[in-house]
């Protein structure tokens, strides 16, 4: 009589939340784990024979070509890291702690060369470097010859260029909480202002450096445009994967699935490595005593100036390159030299199924994010139990596997005999959908973490039901964080190439596979207008972004 | 209103026992408290009466009907936060209006309910307002009206006034329990003050380690400790070091006889003296009290209506006496002998350990 029978015990647990977690976890298992789980299949079938192998692993990790490639993508992914760093670090260190003029447009500028769409910095490098590159020509006009951008030292430029804003954000922000009294402790022990930066600063600093670092090199390596453009016979596994996976079309695609997961094998490891060396490092800081910005005098503040422009201008150069050139009068590939919007003519006539399917796929994907990150992110904060865990460790997933890896998971998953989704709007929707639930999840979870539980423990006291505690009081409190995460989800959604360029086809065509198209075929007026509207799109929710987001520039990293 | 029984409850987290075969009768529209040190169990349990948790085993009645395995938002129990949870999205009369819209209460009903319970936390001019725009204190009362305008058959409350100032605490507590006699509501109130208790309550619930320690009116716990804890965790205490030889009862300092137990003892015992009934010799003289134990001093801090001095016996036992200020004792210093003076009638015995059965 005292103890509730087990029938009821059942009954009582099979409440709202409970149910929600179970579809939830369904959800995660039939787009994450099978598709993931599928490709990690497929790398163990040996093609030719048919049979269990690990053949394809050992062609990897002994064939040139492939071993090249393993060499060529890991060098590059830590160089550029390293270029994001030595840029990002002092970037983040002046505007922390200097008066700097036009603070908040070094870090708008920096934002926005982070979500400008991922491939047209390399080929607008090509236009300002390339053969036939005006910066190239102008210097060839005086008979100097500029080094060529095609190969790894362009990529590696690129990389840099494209990923330092990740650090220098996130060290940015980390500054600005570090307590001041531990500056202050030191001075007051005997260190002088440089000894204070290396002994205390960076290394408080040091776990947010790492993990834009890390951002950096994963983004690197999963990177596949930039090497694809820029890479001219230097092959990276990203390109690797692609080409093998385009030439065994039809066949079953086991070699371009094994470098896929090298690759991801590379980032979960770094990923790993950056986190076991942090776990030693635990910085709680009670935020008593803020940095203090100080005033910089005569050539010091002049060079500080001159480098943060520098760098946010020519990290920005690109973007305005593809601006002015979708501006100018096409004749074929060969640009006239007069202004005009042919381009954008061009982009009307030919290809606008490509602008009414990205926003259609985006914004399909963006509601489907915003509902599902509500209640995702409501399990993990609110529910603390080994399933909401799951939940919660699962939603690093999308961030760790390369869009090739989830895009041949889902063609191998979602095509068997009767039931093919391959070819259509779904399938595209689902794989923006699950690849950038992540950043619906994230920014709705920072925001409910701000919220008592009280308040909502107060709702169903009242008489409201868990769901109905959940729509009325929950949902309008994290308002906020939704429409950050619909934001950031939709920005990188439009953007999206590396699944899309596997999974389209002439129905389901999007602007940044259009552009790719475009730019392999010498087509740059159509990819620089088409860029443009990309551009402006992204701008728009940037700013809208900024409007929303109580900690602006933390809500992009 | 309603009566309350909790029957043997018990709660466990993995090997932790938060609540351990827990028994409480209260009355209708009686003003029941538990108090106790943070982690005793208080909080726990009235969250397990909300709902909030569930219990492993054991029973929870309210008007002789079990609520132990209903869901929280069908249990029609009031709650005010620590927090206040008043939702910040909502205007004060939409927040107050809330639990009645959950109820389907007609719109012409909820309009005057919410007037009337606003008016009773002398809220009502503020009703249009947004929560950020009240203090702390009219935002509990915010929290107190949204409970009672819903009629629940009992409310709880989590500690309401811990987050408020000293002064609000004080006024807030004295409105907290005229509201509760003039509507008579059963209430159960979790503090962990206990001067707060003690002002407050018809009942007070004493808890430590998952368990009741004692529950009896103010008067009784103070008067009356059923143990050392609550001897100790009501009102603060001294406690002497003593011994006994069959049943008579000495202290280790000097060999004052001090009580005569009932049954002869082996165990350790302890002599117990309130701090504000010890008078104090400054040249360490006889007080003129039944009992004189010489002292030196440790410590002297004068803290404006009373003075409190603490000092060492001759067996290492602290003595805190609390006294009326005078220019003698202000004189004292440090290191001072001085002679601390009790009634027999004043001691109380105990088993030496620490939730350890009075004996006298």
């Amino acid at each position: 009589m005292t103890t509730p029978t087990l029938s009821r015990r059942i009954i009582r647990s099979l409440d709202f939340w409970t149910l929600t977690m179970v579809a939830i976890i369904v959800m995660l298992v039939v787009l994450l784990l099978l598709p993931i789980g599928r490709v990690f299949a497929l790398s163990f079938f040996d093609a030719r024979t048919g049979e269990l192998s690990l053949n394809n692993y050992i062609e990897v990790f002994t064939r040139n070509y492939y071993v090249n490639g393993l060499k060529n993508s890991l060098f590059v992914g830590f160089m550029g890291t390293l270029g994001a760093c030595v840029i990002g670090v002092p970037l983040a260190f002046f505007t922390a702690r200097y008066r700097i003029r036009g603070k908040a447009l070094i870090s708008t500028l920096a934002i926005l060369v982070l979500v400008a769409p991922p491939f047209i910095g390399a080929y607008a490098w090509i236009m300002m470097l390339g053969a036939n590159g005006f910066i190239t020509n102008f210097f060839a006009g005086f008979g100097i010859n500029t080094p060529t951008i095609f190969g790894a030292h362009g990529i590696i430029l690129v990389f840099t260029l494209k990923f330092f804003p990740f650090v220098y954000l996130m060290t940015q922000t980390a500054l600005n909480s570090v307590n001041k009294s531990f500056e202050d402790a030191a001075e007051n022990l005997g260190c002088s202002a440089w000894q204070r930066f290396y002994k205390i600063t960076l290394p408080l600093v040091f776990p947010a450096v790492s993990t834009g670092a890390i951002i950096c090199f994963v983004l690197s390596i999963a990177d596949f445009g930039t090497p694809a453009i820029l890479g001219r016979g230097f092959r990276t596994l990203s390109t690797i994967a692609f080409s093998a996976y385009t030439s065994e079309l039809g066949g079953t695609p086991t070699m371009a699935v094994t470098v896929s997961l090298v690759m991801m094998a590379i980032s979960i490891m770094a990923l790993f490595i950056q986190r076991a060396i942090l776990a030693k490092r635990r910085y709680a800081s009670s935020m008593t005593n803020r940095p203090v910005v100080q005033q910089l005098t005569g050539t010091s503040n002049v060079l500080v100036h001159l480098f943060c422009y520098a760098v946010v201008i020519i990290a920005m150069a690109p973007t305005i390159v593809v601006i002015y050139t979708s501006f100018l009068e096409t004749s074929g590939p060969v640009f006239t030299g007069n202004f005009g919007l042919n381009s954008y003519q061009r982009v009307l006539s030919h290809t606008p199924q490509a602008i009414y399917n990205s926003f259609k796929f985006a914004l399909m994907a963006v509601v489907l994010i915003t509902i599902v990150s509500a209640l995702v992110s409501y399990l993990i904060v609110r529910r603390e139990t080994a399933f909401s865990g799951t939940i919660d460790v699962l939603m690093m997933v999308p961030y760790l596997v390369p869009g090739v890896v989830m895009a041949i998971g889902f063609v191998t998953t979602f095509r068997m005999g009767w039931f093919d989704l391959t070819g259509t709007a779904t399938i595209i929707v689902l794989i923006l959908f699950i690849r950038r639930l992540p950043y619906g999840v994230r920014s709705t979870m920072t925001n409910l973490r701000q919220i008592k539980p009280s308040i909502e423990e107060a709702a169903v006291n009242l008489g409201a039901s868990p769901p109905r505690a959940f729509m009325q009081v929950t949902v309008p409190l994290i308002m906020p964080g939704l429409i950050v995460g619909a934001l950031m989800s939709f920005i990188t959604a439009i953007n999206e190439l590396s699944s899309t360029l596997i999974l389209y086809n002439s129905g389901t065509i999007t602007m940044p596979v259009r552009i790719y198209l475009a730019v392999l075929h010498g087509e740059f007026g159509l990819a620089a207008a088409l860029s443009t509207i990309l551009l402006v799109c992204t701008g728009i929710c940037v700013y809208a972004v900024f409007r929303f987001a109580e900690d602006r520039e933390s809500s992009f990293v | 209103m309603a009566s309350v029984n909790i029957i043997n409850l018990r709660k466990t987290y993995g090997d932790v026992v938060a609540l351990s075969d827990i028994s409480i009768d209260i009355e209708t529209g009686s003003f029941y408290t538990l108090l106790g040190p943070s982690g005793c169990g208080k909080t726990t349990l009235l969250r397990t009466i909300a709902g909030f948790h569930f219990q492993n085993s054991g029973r929870i009645l309210v008007d002789d009907k079990e609520i132990q395995n209903k869901p929280a938002y069908r249990r029609d129990v009031g709650m005010v936060f620590q927090d206040y949870a008043v939702f910040p999205h909502l205007s004060v009369e939409a927040n107050v209006a809330f639990g009645l819209k959950q109820r389907k209460v007609p719109n012409s009903e909820i309009g005057p309910r919410v007037f009337e319970a606003l008016r009773t936390v002398q809220l009502d001019p503020y009703a249009k307002r947004m929560p950020h725009e009240l203090s702390g204190g009219q935002q509990q009362r915010v929290g107190l009206a949204r409970a009672m305008v819903i009629n629940p058959k009992i409310l709880l409350m989590d500690e309401p006034l811990s987050n408020l100032d000293a002064k609000l605490r004080v006024d807030l507590r004295a409105e907290l329990r005229r509201i509760q006699q003039d509507l008579g509501m059963t209430t159960i109130y979790v503090t962990h003050d206990q001067e707060e208790a003690l002002a407050i309550s018809d009942t007070v619930c004493v808890m430590y380690g998952g368990i009741i320690q004692q529950a009896a009116t103010p008067y009784e716990i103070y008067r009356e400790p059923a143990n050392r804890f609550v001897a100790n965790f009501v009102g603060g205490n001294n406690f002497l070091a003593a011994g006994a030889a069959s049943t008579r009862v000495s202290l280790k300092a000097d060999g004052h006889v001090v009580a005569d137990l009932p049954d002869a003892t082996s165990d350790p015992i302890v002599a117990a003296v309130r701090p504000e009934v010890i008078s104090l010799s400054p040249d360490g003289t006889d007080t003129g009290r039944d009992i004189t134990v010489a002292a030196r001093i440790k410590q002297i801090s004068f803290i404006g209506r009373e003075i409190e001095i603490v000092a060492i016996d001759s067996a290492g036992s602290e003595i805190r006496a609390i006294l009326r200020p005078s220019p003698e004792l202000l004189a004292l210093k440090v290191d001072d002998q001085a002679g601390f003076g009790f009634d027999r009638a004043d001691v109380q015995i105990f088993e030496d350990s620490e939730t350890g059965r009075r004996l006298v």
